[in-house]
């Protein structure tokens, strides 16, 4: 979700110079039907249907679903973990299908795809003109996670960074990728940090279960932690390991902060958006500020359904509940007013929000 | 074996039970014996279809396609040879049970059956019954049972068959088959051992790819008896093993992610003791039953999950005639141990005892009825109490109806109740009260059977995320559903001998509509169309075949959503075959097929191409 949220932010901030200081042309031509909205990506389900990506305009008046599918005639299938994205192309990643599928990001034509050795591919970022992939390997295996680094002018894997067990998010940041490991089928407790001009790895570490990655205004990483439940022999829960929201100082890679949740809490979501930190625990949304060293007691909004994406942007909280036996639902609400301000029916076990 | 059988390239034997006694078993020439009296003896008003074994040497590629082509039953499978699962009348695939020898046979973790995980051609018989069956068979039987059997026959001249089978087709597909079958007045035995391998990697039709990780392999051995003590009673014995090793192909866009592997093996054993007098008529049974699987999630690697079953049965059921009013009353007690666990389930043990009670009675000839009672008593939950009623009525003398009505269940299984962190223990079992009217015709030419039924289940268990409210986010099995299934089924069968020509026919059709209340939409994967039919021709030595299937559309969400769909589809299999040697012990037959004959491009599960049209020759050599 948060993985472009910089990126993301650089594309908006473009794009309002695009338009209104457009030095080449008059009036911007439209790059293609799915420009200036938003970008919903539904993982799919392999019985119900399939991953999809479903588009909303920022008016919130036009509403497409699958619209890889409309304009190539062909299916993402299952399932449609994230997306990516660089100045023209969006990268699809298809986790159990071991694909990156790339297509024009405005007009979602398919442009290609590395279907070779990746397996099991989680997140992407792009990065000078290179693409970094998280990848959990075999299942079987906890040794044999990897980083793959994507040729992205033949959309193929030029070289493979070996990385501790269940790689997820990765973000970039001054030529340090950023790795958090929720440990795939199992646990783990680090964030990777690799160079990108050497290769190394440098491990940090923090509370069980780091997932969401983003940058705060100072450029510090704040690392969601969602904790464990520790279960016995018969699967009775035994006890818990804490989560936290971890704050790492990208120059010292030193946790300077980081805001303990209570015993049992297991966050889930997290997003920054400019000095306030919103995460979600049981369904409810709460929010501090970056600089806070205490939880809210207090929620914002009790999400409705299936709690599965958040996204913050220009004063609108947008919340999936997502369904995977049918379409999911977008809502969004106003963070002043609280009030409803679109509903949608996005794509089937919705899960993630980018603008584009 | 069964020359005539073989000669007549045949035919489904619509039993409409009229058979309100044994007697219809002593009638025969020979002496039939057969575990499963429930379904001989018990299925007044029900309809009752049997496949029969020169049906099922049609389609010995899969059980799945061998009910697919010849019964009014929906298969979903994941790609060809892949996991398969059965659905009657648009009920979920965990309410049709399957039945060996009178047992129920569905797994406990999984409370179903893998039909590609079955050989079923070392059974004489396959019979299908739609409508419920849980008096009989307990849980799972709701939309309809499908029974295997093995018939063993007493002869006065000793009698020594076998029957070879060897048959090579596409995609390195190779099958071997033995059965032997020794019999006299005092023993009869039947023994078959069968081996299935295939590379399975079929190409998918309007793409660049094969259906990758799709091979699989297995073997089978069965072997039955019947001794005769004395005049009243008899021994019996059946066993059957399988062993199996199939491989996960995977989806477009990209299969060659496919990795993964699964492997099952199961014991059955079943020792009969029955006693028939004048009046009374006993029987006991003790039953050892073991099943396992093992699931490679990656191939390549030696960690795998399993699931593993131990059941112990013990029966015993009592039948008293009142043989002036053709009336009888059968009790039958049932124990049951069950020891189930998996990786991650510790051994989780379940004690059921079951006791039932059945009145049967025959009416001038004419009207036949029964009415069924039974009681679970089981140590996990309470399994409601059920009933059933049927009604044969011979209007006239080729006219009938037939009507029956029952309670039906379905425990929650292992993985319901016990699934790690998911697993809820305040499960209660689902219900189906259902009801069916039929009219039949039947003459020795032609047979027609149109039903219409109506299923009302509650509490349906459905994984839902949010089922639990102390567990946000988790998914967690509940009772939560209401369906209600309406709808029709029409079978006919027709058949004509002139000179050396015979030709034999049968159809079925069926028309489902099943209604979740909470939406009012059609359920998932519950086809409203289905249809089939099998043409057999056969002229001396020659014969041939014709199998056309049409599966309606179905929908894949709950809102009945045009955008997720797997379209309806409509394939055929065509065969012929020469007897190249003939004589009254000897039969060498030679035979071609055609499966998918016109080459079609379909789907069973959405981006999971289907076979193209590929070939298969076989051998068969009875002597």
């Amino acid at each position: 979700m948060k993985i472009n949220k910089l990126l993301t932010s650089i594309f908006i901030l473009s794009i309002l110079c695009f338009t209104s200081c457009s030095e080449d042309d008059t009036d911007s031509e439209p790059r293609g039907d799915y420009e200036n909205g938003i970008l919903i990506s539904g993982e799919g389900s392999p019985s119900t249907g399939t991953g999809s990506v479903s588009f909303v305009s920022n008016d919130f008046t036009v509403a497409e679903n699958l619209i890889y599918k409309t304009v190539n005639n062909v299916e993402l299938g299952t399932f449609l973990q994230s997306m990516a994205f660089d100045d023209d192309n969006a990268y699809l990643v298809v986790d159990n299908a071991n694909t990156v599928t790339v297509v024009d990001r405005y007009t979602f034509e398919y442009k290609g795809e590395i279907s070779t050795d990746l397996e099991l591919p989680r997140f992407m970022v792009v990065a000078d003109n290179k693409g970094y992939i998280t990848n959990w390997g075999s299942t079987s295996d906890d040794t044999d996670d990897f980083v793959a680094v994507i040729d992205l002018a033949t959309y193929t894997v030029e070289k493979t960074i070996s990385v501790g067990n269940g790689p997820e998010r990765i973000v970039e940041s001054n030529g340090k990728l950023y790795v958090s490991h929720k440990g795939a089928y199992t646990t783990n407790n680090i964030i990777s940090v690799i160079n990108i001009e050497d290769d190394s790895v440098t491990e940090i570490e923090v509370k069980d279960n780091p997932d969401e990655l983003a940058f705060n205004s100072s450029g510090d990483l704040v690392v969601l932690s969602e904790g464990r439940t520790i279960y016995d022999a018969n699967w009775n829960v035994i006890g818990h390991t804490l989560a936290s929201i971890s704050t790492i100082d990208t120059s010292s890679l030193a946790v300077d902060q980081e805001v303990v949740f209570a015993e049992g809490d297991h966050p889930s979501l997290m997003v920054i958006d400019n000095e306030t930190i919103y995460y979600a625990l049981s369904g409810s949304i709460y929010e501090i500020g970056v600089t806070d060293t205490a939880l809210s007691s207090t929620s914002i909004f009790t999400a409705e359904g299936y709690l599965y994406g958040m996204e913050v942007e220009d004063d609108n909280i947008y919340l999936l509940n997502a369904n995977f036996s049918d379409l999911s639902t977008l809502n969004v609400y106003s963070l002043e007013t609280s009030e409803q301000v679109s509903t949608q029916s996005v794509a089937l076990g919705a899960s993630k929000i980018y603008f584009n | 074996m069964k020359h005539k059988a073989l000669f007549l390239v045949a035919s489904i034997f619509s039993t409409l039970s009229f058979a309100q006694n044994d007697s219809l078993v002593n009638r025969l020439e020979e002496v039939v014996v057969t575990a499963d009296t429930k379904l001989q003896v018990h299925s007044v008003g029900y309809k009752v279809e049997r496949l029969n074994d020169s049906v099922i040497l049609k389609n010995t590629e899969s059980f799945t396609n061998l009910l697919r082509f010849n019964m009014p039953i929906y298969l979903r499978e994941y790609g060809s040879g892949g996991t398969s699962s059965a659905s009657f009348r648009g009920t979920s695939s965990s309410n049709t049970a399957v039945i060996w020898n009178g047992i129920n046979i569905n797994s406990v973790n999984s409370g179903q059956t893998g039909f590609n995980s079955l050989t079923v051609t070392l059974f004489d018989g396959v019979d299908v019954r739609s409508g419920g069956g849980s008096i009989e068979y307990g849980s799972g039987a709701i939309g309809g049972t499908i029974h295997l059997n093995d018939n063993l026959k007493f002869t006065q001249n000793t009698r020594f068959k076998n029957h070879t089978l060897f048959s090579v087709g596409s995609y390195n597909t190779y099958q071997g088959l033995h059965k032997l079958k020794f019999s006299n007045k005092k023993i009869a035995i039947n023994a078959g051992v069968s081996y299935n391998s295939s590379n399975n990697d079929y190409p998918w039709l309007n793409t660049d790819y094969k259906n990758t990780n799709g091979a699989y392999s297995n073997l089978a051995l069965n072997f039955s008896g019947s001794f005769y003590l004395n005049k009243q009673s008899q021994l019996n014995f059946y066993t059957a093993n399988y062993n199996g090793e199939r491989f996960f192909s995977s989806e477009l866009p990209n299969p060659t992610a496919a990795n993964d592997k699964y492997q099952d093996f199961s014991n059955r054993n079943l020792l009969v003791y029955t006693n028939k007098g004048v009046a009374f008529n006993h029987e006991a049974k003790l039953a050892y039953l073991t099943q396992e699987y093992r699931y490679f999630d990656d191939k390549n690697s030696s960690n795998f999950n399993f699931g593993k079953s131990k059941r112990m049965l013990v029966n015993y059921n009592l039948k008293y005639s009142f043989n002036k009013i053709r009336a009888s009353i059968t009790s039958f007690s049932e124990f049951e141990n069950i020891y189930g666990s998996t990786d991650l389930i510790s051994v989780q043990n379940r004690r059921q005892f079951s006791q039932s009670v059945v009145y049967n009675q025959n009416l001038q000839q004419k009207i036949a009825f029964e009415a069924k009672i039974r009681k679970d008593f089981n140590t996990d939950y309470s399994v409601p109490f059920t009933y059933a009623l049927g009604i044969n009525y011979k209007v006239h003398s080729s006219w009938y109806l037939r009507v029956n009505g029952s309670k039906n269940y379905r425990v929650p299984t292992y993985n319901d109740l016990y699934w790690p962190g998911q697993g809820n223990l305040d499960l209660i079992p689902e219900t189906a009260a259902q009801g069916e009217l039929g009219l039949g015709f039947k003459n020795n030419k032609f047979s027609a059977d149109l039903g219409v039924f109506y299923i009302a289940t509650k509490d349906k268990i459905v994984w839902t995320p949010n089922g639990d409210e102390d567990r946000p986010g988790v998914w967690v099995p509940i009772n939560l559903s209401e369906v209600n299934n309406k709808g029709a089924e029409l079978a006919l069968s027709y058949n004509e001998t002139f000179h050396n020509h015979k030709l034999q026919f049968n159809f079925n059709y069926s028309y489902t509509e099943a209604i979740d209340a909470s939406t009012d939409k059609q359920t998932i994967y519950t086809p409203k169309h289905l249809l089939n039919f099998n043409l057999s021709y056969n002229y001396k030595r020659f014969s041939g075949f014709y199998q056309q299937l049409y599966n309606g559309k179905v929908y894949t969400t709950a809102s009945n959503s045009e955008d997720f769909i797997v379209p309806d589809y409509a394939i055929a299999n065509a065969g012929i075959n020469f007897k190249v040697l003939h004589t009254k012990v000897n039969t060498l037959q030679l035979g071609v097929k055609v499966n998918n004959l016109f080459n079609k491009y379909y789907v069973i599960q959405p981006r999971r191409p289907m076979p193209n049209r590929n070939f298969n020759i076989n051998v068969n050599y009875t002597f």
